[in-house]
This record gives structure tokens, sequence and C-alpha cells, in this order.
């Protein structure tokens, strides 16, 4: 399918075929070359400040050091921040696993038509408000006397508070809230490609429905949720407005060190050494992942 | 079953539209600090009428946002189908290059655009902010309507193909029809991506011409009031009110089954 | 809708392309004269609409602003932006670091009318100077210390942030800097330069179990204290008397016996700017006792450089009671700080912060 050919929608009667590294070419070439010049060659420049001694930017001297990635090593509370973040990351991957599977399932299966787009669009549109605005009317909801108290009540007039505004699960309840709708809709793609036919056959041998589900729906829909899980998983170890909005005291994460870096401390090395580092764990974590994956579609 | 199933699907719903609707609550509340109890006021929306700086900010975030989703739709579409549907060297490392855009944090990579842009001259400015949000919204795309692609089967393409189809002619009578609904998703996300983008903008944009999340993001240091609030609230419903009525008067099957 | 879609796709970029190029004028930087453009934080005086107004109509010049939400992304705006800004506002701590990479003009306070009445230690600021030439105009100073809930006693020391009474109800400031001096005062240290960093660290670190919320934006403190998060906090001056004013929030503004870590900001003119001399005009209008009084009264302001603007407020007004000309002499001033230090200043308080999150 060249892509030059394909604006006008070609008569079948084209003779000319284009080599097909031509055509894989012409394919790429607008997003890639957008993505270097725009990203990619930027955060190579990054890439290489984090092997300076001190931000490059005025009349300092250039000096190459490798330090900054000796940090975790010269600065070990780092390994506790670290952890921090991996387990808010896990934590928002594996909640927004299961209920946006879960809810593009329901979708899929218990919806139909018309209602099925309008609900579709209804879980995607809280996507298009301002996540500062978002994440700052949670805190009015989940502190001490918040929303979520004057509800309960409004129950029962005794209830204990149930405001958690600045610990970890604000925070979690915070990405989960912002990345839900990755979720939903990749699995719902996934899962609006599963024929019918393939659940169908199942029941009529006999299947219980944690059979179709684990042996049939799942393995099927694997290609959303890892997709969903990496358009979450990846950002969530960066993110540093939900923390620090609403984990008070306890917000402090890799996301929240790098942006210290940053806007405070003027330190672009560190800050970036940091966030090249977390990169690495990041790819990492998911070249495990699917390795492990792969043995186990085999097996 | 059944039931459950829609009981859960409005549970969700109501998870997602707490936070939106305290949101759009405050906009109506007369406190400046959001501070309870509710006292009914009109005073924001008022106030906002008046703040041309605000609202143009808005209007330019919605140009934006719908460039940005156009451009990285059809770029990101196009790449996908080289990534998922042909095979070549070096595809996984091109697999893995999208991912640094969405794992270093906006701020890293607003400040290296900001001394890229400067170094090379493209500068700062509208520009420059849509050239950044496509870039930032491509892997989304990409990896969107990758998972379209591999869930979707080939063989109807190949089917097609075998009975004489040329391969345009196959994609545009099978593979997209199929594809419609990622494409259409990734659209949708390529517009949050770029609508919900204010690092980045905040570099890159420049004096006396912003977007909305730069002033959002601006106004933190001061204190921003529920002005911000009654805007988004207008920008949310009126993006509701022509996406349903898209869903509703439109030919259907768009989003929905296309099986 | 795939045809729909297409059709609205191709209206949608042509008319995006006329918005690009119609978008290029907008794009490169104010040159004509009578266009000023100011790099300051929000909402921070130079961009109140009743001033510009009046000053545009005064002098037919134009103010546009740009806004930083941090200092090293101030520096990072003027350094990758020649020729676009001509007042900056910066911080007496940084004033040097920027001075010394040639990014500002030296100023010449002739040209500054007002520039008489400020105070002497503020006016000739040895933080203002580089190489014994003067680069900013003293504009306000405030002081970074306690705010404590009304009707609850005014703290003597700073180690009231310590105290079991405020378990769980105190608010810290996000910033390497104030922390750090604050735990250098505690431990009894030159604020500017501890030499014995894991005393500090120590201070800093007695105060978890009391750590509510660590606040990095006047919002942000706001909202959080009219919640009833926390009882007592470090917080500025200035914003001290803002959240009085104008949300009456039921406060107190204390010094205790350390002294307050003082504070302050100057305008300065960017080497590159290309209206150096409606730059000063700006300036000598934002020193101006006229702006000022009406900036304090009605809006609320941290405590002018200018004696003569000071004394034109009313007895009673809370920013000239808050900001008694004595703190000038005790109160200690942030100073320029080398990169080295900075360093150790800002890994000392994210291993702090780690603890309290740990």
């Amino acid at each position: 399918m060249p892509a030059e050919a394909g604006a006008a929608g070609a008569p079948a009667t084209t003779r000319f075929r284009p080599p097909p590294w031509l055509a894989t070419a012409a394919l790429l070439l607008p997003s890639y070359a957008w993505l270097t010049l725009a990203v990619l060659l930027p955060l190579g420049t990054m890439f290489a400040f984090s092997f300076l001694e001190a931000t490059p930017l005025g009349n300092r001297p250039v000096e190459w050091t490798l330090r900054h990635y000796r940090a975790f090593h010269d600065q070990p509370y780092l390994l506790g921040v670290a952890w921090t973040s991996l387990s808010i990351g896990l934590w928002t991957t594996a909640i927004c696993a299961v209920v946006g599977f879960a809810t593009a399932l329901a979708l899929v299966r218990a919806t139909a038509g018309r209602s099925r787009e309008t609900l579709l669009i209804l879980l995607l549109l809280p996507f298009w408000t301002n996540g500062l605005v978002r994440v700052f009317s949670w805190t009015m909801v989940i502190r001490g006397g918040g929303f979520l108290d004057v509800a309960a009540r409004s129950v029962w007039p005794d209830a204990p508070s149930l405001g958690f505004l600045y610990t970890q699960p604000a925070i979690v309840l915070g990405l989960v809230h912002g990345y839900l709708p990755y979720m939903v809709l990749t699995c719902y793609i996934a899962l609006l490609a599963i024929d019918d036919a393939v659940i169908e056959a199942a029941m009529s041998l006999g299947a219980r429905w944690p059979t179709i589900l684990f042996r049939i729906l799942v393995p099927l829909a694997m290609p959303g949720l890892v997709t969903g899980a990496i358009l979450i998983f990846v950002p969530v170890i960066g993110a540093f407005m939900e923390p620090r909005i609403l984990g008070g005291r306890v917000g402090v994460t890799m996301g929240t060190v790098i942006e210290d870096q940053f806007t405070q401390a003027f330190n672009w090395p560190l800050g970036s050494a940091l966030a090249f580092t977390m990169l690495a764990v990041v790819l990492g974590v998911f070249a495990t992942f699917s390795g492990v994956l792969r043995r186990t579609a085999q097996a | 079953m059944l039931r459950i199933a829609r009981l859960y699907i409005a549970l969700v719903l109501v998870f997602l539209y707490l936070p939106i609707v305290v949101m759009a609550a405050m906009g109506f509340n007369a406190s400046p600090l959001y501070a309870l109890p509710f006292e009914f006021s009109t005073r924001w929306y008022q106030d906002l009428a008046g703040n041309d700086r605000l609202i143009e900010a808005g209007w330019n975030s919605i140009w934006l946002a719908v460039l940005t989703s156009v451009l990285a739709t059809v770029f990101g579409t196009l790449a996908a189908l080289a990534l998922w549907r042909r095979s070549f060297r070096g595809r996984n490392l091109l697999r893995i290059l999208l991912l640094p855009p969405i794992a270093i944090p906006w701020l890293i990579t607003g400040t290296a655009m900001l001394v890229f842009f400067f170094w090379t001259g493209i500068g700062r400015g509208l520009h420059a902010m849509l050239i950044g949000h496509v870039a930032l919204a491509i892997p989304y795309v990409v990896l969107v309507v990758g998972t379209g692609l591999q869930t979707m089967r080939a063989d109807l393409e190949e089917a097609a193909m075998s009975l004489g189809s040329t391969p345009v002619h196959a994609f545009f009578r099978v593979t997209l029809p199929l594809l419609l609904p990622s494409i259409v998703g990734a659209a949708l996300f390529a517009f949050a991506v770029s609508l919900d983008q204010f690092v980045i903008s905040y570099f890159l944009s420049v004096p006396g011409m912003t977007t909305l999340p730069v002033e959002i993001y601006s106004a933190i240091r001061k204190g921003f009031t529920p002005e911000i609030n009654a805007i988004s609230t207008i920008l949310l419903v009126a993006s509701m009110i022509i996406i349903l009525g898209f869903a509703r008067f439109a030919r259907p099957g768009g989003l929905g089954d296309s099986r | 809708m795939l045809k729909l879609s297409r059709r609205r796709m191709l209206t949608l970029t042509g008319s995006g392309l006329v918005a690009l190029a119609g978008s290029r004028h907008l794009v490169r930087p104010a040159r004509a004269a009578g266009r000023i453009t100011v790099l300051n934080w929000q909402g921070y005086g130079t961009d109140e609409r009743w001033a510009v107004e009046a000053f545009t109509e005064a002098t037919g010049i134009e103010v546009v602003h740009d806004y930083f939400n941090s200092e090293a992304e101030m520096l990072t705006k003027l350094r990758t932006n020649p020729g676009v800004y001509d007042v900056v506002l910066i911080n007496s701590a940084r004033s040097q670091q920027a001075a010394g990479e040639g990014l500002l003009m030296p100023v010449d306070l002739a040209n500054y009318p007002n520039a008489e009445g400020l105070a002497p230690s503020l006016r000739e600021n040895e933080y203002l100077k580089t190489d014994g030439e003067l680069y900013g105009v003293a504009w306000v100073w405030g002081m970074n210390s306690l705010a404590i809930r009304d009707g609850m006693e005014a703290p003597t020391s700073y180690a009231a942030l310590a105290a079991p009474e405020f378990r769980n109800k105190v608010a810290l400031f996000d910033d390497a800097v104030t922390m750090v001096g604050l735990g250098a005062l505690l431990s009894g240290q030159d604020m500017n330069d501890p030499s014995d960093m894991a005393a500090v660290v120590e201070k800093l670190k007695e105060m978890k179990p009391n750590v509510r919320l660590l606040w990095s934006s006047e919002d942000q403190w706001n909202k959080a204290f009219s919640a009833g998060e926390f009882d007592l906090s470090i917080y500025w001056s200035g914003a001290a008397v803002r959240s009085q004013k104008t949300f009456d929030l039921p406060l107190q503004f204390v010094v205790p016996e350390e002294g307050a870590i003082g504070w302050l900001d100057s305008f300065s003119i960017p080497a590159t700017s290309q209206n150096p001399d409606e730059a000063a005009q700006f300036i000598d209008y934002m020193i101006d006792p006229g702006f000022y009084t009406k900036w304090a009264i009605e809006v609320g302001a941290p405590a002018s450089a200018n004696a003569a603007a000071m004394e034109a407020l009313p007895e009673d007004n809370l920013i000239r009671q808050i900001h008694d000309p004595e703190y000038l002499e005790t109160m200690t001033l942030m100073a320029p700080l080398p990169d080295d230090r900075r360093e150790t200043f800002n890994n000392a308080w994210q291993e702090v912060k780690a603890f309290y999150a740990s």
C-alpha cells in the first residue's frame, strides 16, 4: 500500500509497483522525520547534557563526567524514591488493567450500536478536561471534611472521616482516573476484533465463563492490554503533578525529584541522567515482561 | 449478566465524572478558594466573559488540538501500517523509539525542545507548539492503531488482494473500514494529548499568544480562580454536545462494531 | 462518517495553514519602539491591568508579559530568547549569575528619578552588583518566616515546627534554599553557608511527624490552609498579607528570634533588549510610590524597596506593620550561591523529602 498513490484511491489497473522498501520508507518517513526533528534530536541533546558537569548554558566550561549516573550510588535515598515510583506505577497499571478491561468487555458484550458509541465517547471525554483541574477537584473530594465525608455523613451522621488526601492511595487514585481511558480504549479495540463464533463455539463445548475469560478473551486481547500498560506505566513513573498535589508529604517520586532538578536546582545534567536511567529501567521491565509473555504463549 | 455489565459501566462513569462534576459545581461557587459550604454564584462566568485573554487562549487550544489530531493521526496511521504490516530490519528499534517521548517527563522534553528550537532557529510560537504537539501525539496514535492492526485479521486483505485487488484498493475497501474504530480512537487521544499539554506549550509559547493549559499552569503561583472551572466546564459541555451530536446523526459504525 | 471527516479534515488543514502563516508575525519579538516585553512571575505587580493601562496612557508604551514558574526557567528563557525581553524580574540571589553570564545591562540610577527614595541598604546592595557595577534596580523585599493560625500562641522559635503540639499540622515550603537556611538557623549556623550540613539535615528530619504538606505555590497554600489542613507554616510575608486581605484567612505572620530569611527582588534590563529606554521608564514607574501604594492597598504586595513608598502607606496598613524597617537590619538576605553549594543544598533537601515520604 504505497502512500503516494493512496490519496486518490488509485484505480485497480495501476501497473506501477514500487519496490517494497520504498513503500515502507514512504509510510514511515512523515512520522519518523517529525519525531526525529521535534523530539528525538532534542532528547538526544539532553542525553548528551547528562554527561556534563553542569548545565551547559552560559559561559561555563564544558566538562564531561559520568558522576550523574552514579546518583543512585551516591545518594542511596533515591533507591527508596525509585521504589515508591515503581510501586505507584505498578498499582496504577494493575488497577487500570482490571477496571479498564472489564469496562471494555462490558461495552463490547453488553451494549451495541449507537448506545455503545455514545458510552465509549462518554468514557473518553473526561480526558478532554485539563489534568491539573481534574487533580485539583479530587483534592476537594477526598480531603477530610470534603465531598466524600459530606456524602458519607448524609447517610450516617457519625461516620468517621474517610478523607485520605496526602497518602499514597490518593496519588494512585488520581493517576488511575487520569489514565484509565487509555486502557479502556486499547482493550476495546482488541476485544472488538474477537469473533463471536469463537466464544459461541467454546460455550457449546461447555466452557464456563472463567475458562472463556482467561483462555480466550484475555489471551486474544493481550495486544490491547500490553499497549494499554505501556501507555500507562511509562508516563506514570515520571508523573509529578499528581504526587505533588495529592501526595502532600508522601508525594516524593522520581517525577518530582527530576522536576526539582529542572525547576529549583537548575541541574539539567542530573535531571536528565535520572530520567534516562528511568527510561532504561522502564524498557528493561518491558523487555522482561514481553519475554515472559512470549514464553507463556509458547508453553 | 447483561444488567450487571451495564451497572458496572454506569459505576465506572460515576467514578470518571465525579471530579468533573465537582469542577463544574465549583465554577458556580462564590468562594475564590473553593471553600465550602456551597454558595451559588454566576460571578465567575461574568468574570470570564470579560477575560479576553483566557477566551483567546481557549480558542488557540482548540485550533492547536484539532490540527495536532489531524496531522498526528494521518502520519501515525501510516507508520503503524508499516510497523505492523510489513517486515523489515530495524522494525523493533523503530518501535522502541516511540517510547522516549512518552517516558521522558514532559518537563525535560519541553526544556530540550526550547533549547533545540532556539539553536535551530525554529523559535517559539504557535508553529513551534504545533510541531511539539504532533511529535508527542504520534507515538500514541501509532501504538493505538498498531493495537488495532495486531488484533485485526491480515488474511482479509490478503484474500482481497488474491481476488485481484491492488494493495491500495484492498486498503481502502478492507483494511481502512476495519481499522476505523482504532483510527477514530487514536484521533480522540491525539486531541486529548494536545488539549491537556501544558508543559511543552508553556516553554514554546510566545508572550501574548498562549493556550488554555498554559494560562492555567502559569496561574498556579498566584492561584487559579473558579474562572478556570468555568471555562473548562464550557469547553467540556461544548465538546460533549458536538461529539455526541456527531455520533447521533452521523452514519453509525464509526466507533462501533465494524466486523 | 468517513466522507464527512475527510471533508472536515481538508477544511481544517486548510484553515490551519492559514493560521500558521498568520502566526508568523506574532512570532517575531517586539522590536518596534513603544512596546516592551516583561518577564516576571504571573500576578506579581507588573501585570496588574490598571497599572499597565495607566503606564501606557502616560507614556504611550505598550506592555506585553511573559511568565516563568521557576528562577531556573527565567534564566533559560533569557538565554534562549535574545532580543525578546526588555524587563526581567530577578531575585538578588540570582542577579550575579545572570550578570556574570552577560545576560544583563548595567543600570545607571541617574535614569531612575524614583531611585532616590530606595532604602540605602537595598539600593546599593552588594548582591545586585557584579564586579562593582550595578545590574539591578531594587524593587520589593520580603521575608520567609512563620505563619500561624489566629488564636494560637505565636511561636518564638522555628523549633515550633518540630514541637509535638503541631503533630500533622505543619506545612513546609518546598524550596531547598529556604529549608536548608531554616535548618541552618535552627542549628545556629550561617544560613547561606552552613558548615555542618549533617546538623541541618538532622534538624529538618525532626519535623517529620508534624509535616502534613510541602507547598510550592501561594494558591496551594491558601486552599489547604482554608480547608484546615495545617496550622503552622513557613510562608512568604507578602503572601501572608494577601491571604489575610484578599481571602480573609485567619492567620498571623511571626518573625521568631532566629530572624527571618530575607529576599530582595529587583528589575534588570536584558543585554539584548531593543528598548532599554522604554524599559527604564517602566522600571521607574514600578518603584513609584503612587503605583506601589495602589498595588499594596488594593491587591496586597511585599514591602517596597522604596522607603518613600513604604511611608506613603497608612500607619495601620498590614504590609507596613509586618515589614518593619528594622527587619531590614536583622534579617539575613539570601545570598548568591556557587553551583556546588547549590547542589549540596538541593541534595540535602531531596534527602529530607525522601525521608518525610518514607
